[in-house]
């Protein structure tokens, strides 16, 4: 066993692994743990907003048609929810606040391990470049694979396509009916 | 003939390097502590938190047991030491790719009798138990405590002892796995104790169909 390590081990050190298994365990376990804390924050929230309504402090809120709010709730995906969605009765706002937190979940990671994977380039000519990055580097780094087809209209919107998406080939179809 | 501490390492190593599937451990940790903020955050209250972790982790293991012995084909255990063995050597390198170092609790003094099944070895008396030794933990990558969470008694990887409670659970036993230290909050190690509560009756054979 070497006693001094080489400074490009130390630097670099050769990425470690845990059982693919166990992550979708997790992941699948962490959705519910989501769910149910999510819960607990909108009782909470709701608690506070009806005690300052209660005080006067606060207008009661007016219903909203609920038609129209699905629609532009469906439009809004990256926008921040929690005002709208705590307004929105039952599931439908429940489903939104674990949406929201799994995507807040999604963003941390990407940009962790952006960050991480980007310290030796130096920054992107244009955004095709980091789109680039993302199809090859960072999928690799995370699923072992890149992104297997992109797409551009040229205007700003880009297709990523991958034909087997690591995180959702062990899950399965719920209208599949096992005989 | 008993496997010795060697072959469960032996077998460890295969079960590991057999795995089809493996995922980038740092995927692993930033989502894990991005989930401990998220709870943190809805929860407010760090007792709570451990809680959760540890029911979320209870569910995993209850899953993971199952994967395990699939694959493993490993047998009873004869008494709770040789649980500590396969659980450190076997369980923990097969999923999380680390070795915690186990250490056998003393033995329990001369139990009181309970009812029913109860096996005759000394060794697997309620009250025995066994302490894994982290010197890694993938979960704890990136991690720094806050003050906040340093005060509020925030053990950060708890997930492990449920996982470790319900996997057992599933295999007829009933323990209770707490953290005892963790290098997170500024002690020298991480350890978790198992111990052992009771063994449970055997309602519906595991694996079997």
């Amino acid at each position: 066993m070497s006693t001094v390590p080489s400074l490009a081990a130390v630097a670099d050190p050769p990425p470690r692994y845990v059982d693919g298994a166990a992550m979708d365990y997790f992941v699948i376990e962490m959705v519910n743990a989501l769910r149910a804390s999510s819960a607990v924050a909108t009782a909470r929230t709701k608690k506070v907003e009806q005690e300052m309504i209660d005080a006067g402090l606060m207008p009661a809120p007016a219903p909203p048609p609920p038609a129209l709010k699905k629609e532009q709730m469906r439009e809004s995906m990256g926008s921040n929810l929690s005002l709208s969605s705590l307004s929105k009765t039952g599931r439908e706002g429940d489903e939104e606040e674990l949406r929201a937190r799994l995507e807040a979940i999604g963003m941390h990671v990407g940009a962790n391990m952006a960050e991480r994977l980007c310290h030796d380039r130096g920054l992107f000519t244009d955004t095709l470049d980091a789109i680039k990055f993302i199809c090859k580097d960072l999928w690799n780094a995370c699923w072992d694979k890149q992104v297997d087809n992109l797409r551009t209209n040229h205007r700003g919107v880009y297709v990523l396509q991958d034909n087997a998406f690591k995180p959702l080939t062990r899950i399965s179809d719920p209208h599949v009916i096992r005989s | 003939m008993a496997t010795t501490s060697k072959q469960y390492k032996a077998i460890g190593e295969d079960l590991w390097k057999g795995r089809t599937e493996k995922i980038n451990a740092e995927l692993f940790a930033l989502t894990y502590g991005a989930l401990v903020v998220q709870l943190v955050q809805d929860y407010e209250d760090y007792a709570e938190v451990n809680k959760q972790l540890e029911k979320m982790g209870y569910n995993i293991g209850t899953r993971l047991i199952e994967d395990f012995l699939a694959r493993s084909g490993l047998g009873r255990c004869a008494d709770f030491r040789e649980v500590g063995e396969v659980v450190a050597k076997v369980g923990f390198k097969s999923f999380l790719n680390i070795t915690p170092t186990v250490t056998h609790g003393a033995l329990p003094p001369a139990s009181s009798p309970t009812r029913s099944s109860m096996p005759p070895s000394q060794a697997n008396a309620p009250g025995t138990s066994f302490t894994l030794q982290f010197d890694e933990n993938p979960l704890a990558e990136f991690v720094e405590l806050p003050e906040e969470a340093l005060e509020g008694g925030l053990w950060f990887s708890n997930v492990l002892c449920g996982v470790i409670r319900g996997a057992l659970e599933m295999v007829q036993m009933q323990v209770q796995a707490t953290f005892v230290s963790d290098v997170l909050r500024g002690d020298e190690t991480t350890e978790i104790r198992v111990t052992l509560v009771k063994y449970l009756e055997e309602e519906m054979p595991v694996g079997d169909d």
